[in-house]
């Protein structure tokens, strides 16, 4: 054991008291404050963008086009009409933050086609060039867009026509308002006002409360949904973060041959124990510092209330088992190649395999009773990560399930060791072609 | 000798891979206190014997005891090793990359910086301690490995090629250790492929080819077994006859060979009585009986193998240590 213990010493501070682990450390909080103070400003809508140009109609109605002219020349524009939508939106989204970031109200003027003008001749407008007030859409009216036509009851809608490379948010603001002037228009023929059905229509959404035990506050919707995220986060970091010290330091030690001299020394199932338990106590470290951090977040925000604690506890089971798994298939890996370019080859299927859990996070998320939930929860080596997602969703599963994943993660864990101990016997003073699953066969069966 | 009296006990020991046999029904007893040599060509199947006496590779077939142990892993803190791979944690300083394999080797903590600092002065390298591994050179490394394979005073010190690549003031130096080592009553096993190394230090030597033994004898024993029967002599004047010589009774053959002659005695005849009747014959400048050469002895054992002249001369170039294989 005293063996083990100084295998596991020795990679613990080559590894914990370096430079670049202490930068790696903070590099992940640093980037996820950045991105929570820059991230809305980065990838949120550009609020300095205007739509503005014109917009051609061929409106065999009359009633479309006049409606949409009529906003625009009595100061109730198309423009107006889909503020009056973005408003009503981001009150119901969270208030005037949202409007904000939303941006300018997009400005269109009507441009009445040329007298007797067909449609095909209205597209080539489309394609002239107008610094000015560029050309923004040829719009389409059906005849029966605001009045079925005779002997039918359904209404028709329009076509549009946009130059090459056109802005998809032009796009957007121009459909909004042809639908607006449309509905305005059926409102009118219908003989109803417009104001009034506005009135009668209009609920505004309401934010609910979180009852909890002896108190309660507003839900923050935001929370059910990335705590699965968060927790799934902290999980894949920390394993695969010691999974590649593990492949890295054992290819290491490997191509430097050292690895001889410690087999003179300790047997390599030792060597494996002591390399396990060392990084081990890397991954917690770090792994104890993020759910740190997390838990201040949310006690700096009066959130901690909302959080299961025992979710933590089984973050650090899920962690054991994928750890345990993971971990000795990848310095199984590290054992078996010369260098990183073959490792990655080799290691190719189980890491394609493990980020297909970022691919699985939103289905199961949103249905964490699924087929598909239930299948990834009891699959190693992914079951880890679909538990833990399930775990953390709005409908955690009975905790039978939860049991059962744990039994087939041990399970996997006796497997992933006894075959990695068998590669990395045999692989670590092999050199020269990397193995293919022949060659693993071969050498389980010789070790 | 009993399997618990010797150091090393190797009894019918095979190890193939794929398809090659790298060793081939070995047996080996090697004494405790003894100082043996373990010589081949590259390729030989040294590496690969030495690997499974520590347990690093597995036979296929056989037994094998180290220090009355079914497994070199029941007695790896009584071993030192010296791979053929040399390999150190560069990262790491040179007093704690000791101090870490002397702790994997159960050595108490208590004066254990202390041991690490006179070993690293006993092989000339005062003072490196605190360098890390990387900044050293090659033979600076290698002596600290060996400091590395001494420093928990094994019963047992396994070298393999110990003085690859060393300059010869490195390589006198290390032989000096090995022998400090082999007084201090460790049993020593080194190979080479270099012979007259081996003939240098070893009482008992050892030859392996094709992963077969083809010779395990006590050095002296070898000598007086492979006598060439050879008597090597330069006239004092270069121009003189020797004819006289050719006529003595003693001698079968004689060849002029690299401004000397090479006489070769009949089958029984005096070597001392025949050096007296060529120094009576011919003025000498210089005579002195052939002593037999181990890489000679090997070209000898495996002949038919190296049937060649080509092969023979290549062979022999090898383990003379005029070519330097890469491992």
């Amino acid at each position: 054991m005293s063996k083990i213990l100084q295998i596991a010493a020795r990679e613990f501070v080559a590894t914990v008291f370096t430079k670049g682990f202490i930068i790696g450390l903070l590099v992940l909080p640093t980037m996820l404050g950045i991105g929570v103070l820059a991230g809305p400003r980065l990838f949120g809508a550009d609020r300095n963008f205007a739509v503005s140009g014109q917009l051609a109609v061929i409106d065999v109605t009359g009633d479309v086009a006049s409606e949409l002219r009529a906003g625009l020349t009595q100061g109730t524009p198309a423009a107006e009409i889909t503020d009056v939508i973005r408003r009503a939106r981001a009150d119901a989204a969270g208030g005037g933050a949202v409007l904000e970031a939303l941006g300018l109200a997009p400005k269109l003027t009507l441009v009445d086609p040329p007298a007797g003008a067909d449609v095909e001749s209205a597209k080539a407008w489309l394609l002239v060039a107008d610094k000015e007030s560029p050309h923004l859409a040829l719009a389409v009216i059906h005849a029966n867009a605001a009045q079925p036509n005779a002997d039918e009851t359904s209404l028709g809608s329009f076509d549009l026509y946009v130059p090459p490379k056109q802005d998809q948010r032009v796009e957007i603001a121009v459909q909004q308002a042809l639908r607006e002037a449309i509905i305005g228009a059926r409102v009118k023929r219908a003989g109803l006002d417009r104001a009034a059905l506005n009135e009668l229509t209009s609920v505004p959404r309401v934010r609910s409360v979180t009852v909890t035990e002896g108190a309660e506050r507003g839900t923050v919707g935001a929370f059910g949904f990335l705590l699965p995220i968060a927790f799934m986060f902290l999980l894949f970091t920390s394993v695969m973060g010691s999974g590649q010290g593990m492949l890295t330091t054992t290819i290491e030690e490997k191509s430097s041959r050292v690895i001889e001299v410690l087999l003179s020394a300790v047997s390599p199932m030792q060597l494996m124990a002591g390399k396990l338990l060392g990084h081990m106590g890397i991954s917690l470290i770090a792994m104890s510092l993020y759910l740190g951090l997390g838990l201040l977040g949310l006690s700096s925000f009066s959130l901690l209330g909302l959080l299961d604690f025992s979710l933590v506890l089984y973050l650090f089971i899920f962690f054991l088992i994928a750890f345990f798994t993971i971990g000795s298939i990848m310095m199984a890996a590290g054992a078996a190649v010369n260098d990183m370019r073959e490792a990655q080859s080799l290691m190719m299927p189980v890491m394609v395999m493990l980020m297909s859990v970022w691919f699985l996070w939103f289905p199961i998320s949103r249905n964490p009773d699924s087929a598909l939930a239930m299948v990834v929860s009891f699959l190693p080596p992914v079951n880890t990560f679909g538990m833990l997602l399930r775990l953390a969703s709005q409908h955690p599963p009975p905790a039978w399930q939860v049991w059962l994943s744990i039994g087939i993660g041990c399970a996997g864990v006796v497997g992933a060791v006894w075959f990695a101990a068998k590669v990395f016997r045999i692989g670590l003073l092999m050199f020269g072609k990397p193995p293919n699953l022949p060659t693993l066969i071969r050498w389980i069966r010789a070790a | 000798m009993s399997a618990l009296d010797a150091a090393i006990d190797l009894r019918g020991v095979t190890k193939t891979f794929g398809g090659t046999t790298a060793v081939e029904d070995l047996d080996l007893v090697i004494p405790r206190g003894a100082l043996y040599g373990f010589i081949g060509p590259n390729g030989a199947g040294k590496t690969t014997s030495i690997r499974m006496i520590m347990s690093i590779l597995l036979p296929d077939s056989g037994e094998l005891r180290v220090l009355g142990s079914a497994s070199a892993l029941e007695a790896k803190d009584k071993i030192g090793y010296l791979p053929e791979e040399r390999g150190v944690y560069r990262k790491m300083k040179v007093a704690a990359y000791l101090a870490f394999i002397a702790r994997l080797k159960g050595v108490a903590e208590r004066g254990l910086a202390a041991r690490v600092s006179a070993l690293v002065e006993r092989v000339g390298l005062a003072g490196v301690e605190s360098r890390k591994c990387e900044e050293l050179s090659k033979g600076m490394l290698q002596k600290i490995q060996f400091v590395a394979a001494i420093i928990h005073e094994p019963d047992l010190l396994i070298l393999d090629e110990p003085f690859s690549g060393l300059d010869p003031v490195s390589m006198r130096l290390l032989r000096d250790q090995i022998v400090v080592e082999h007084r201090r009553g460790a049993t020593i096993l080194f190979s080479t492929h270099v012979m007259p190394q081996a003939e240098e230090i070893c009482d008992h030597v050892v030859m392996i080819h094709r992963g077969r033994k083809v010779l395990d004898d006590p050095t002296s024993s070898i000598r007086s077994r492979y006598d060439p029967r050879t008597i090597l002599f330069e006239p004092f004047d270069a121009r003189a006859s020797v004819e006289a010589v050719r006529a003595l009774p003693e001698v079968e053959a004689c060849a002029a060979v690299d401004g000397g002659y090479e006489l070769l005695l009949r089958e029984g005849a005096d070597a001392a009585g025949a050096i007296s009747r060529v120094a009576a014959a011919v003025p000498v400048g210089r005579i002195e009986i052939k002593r037999p050469r181990l890489e000679d002895v090997f070209v000898q054992l495996v002949a038919d193998e190296s049937r060649s002249p080509d092969a023979a001369r290549s062979l022999r170039a090898e383990l003379a240590g005029a070519v330097q294989v890469a491992p």
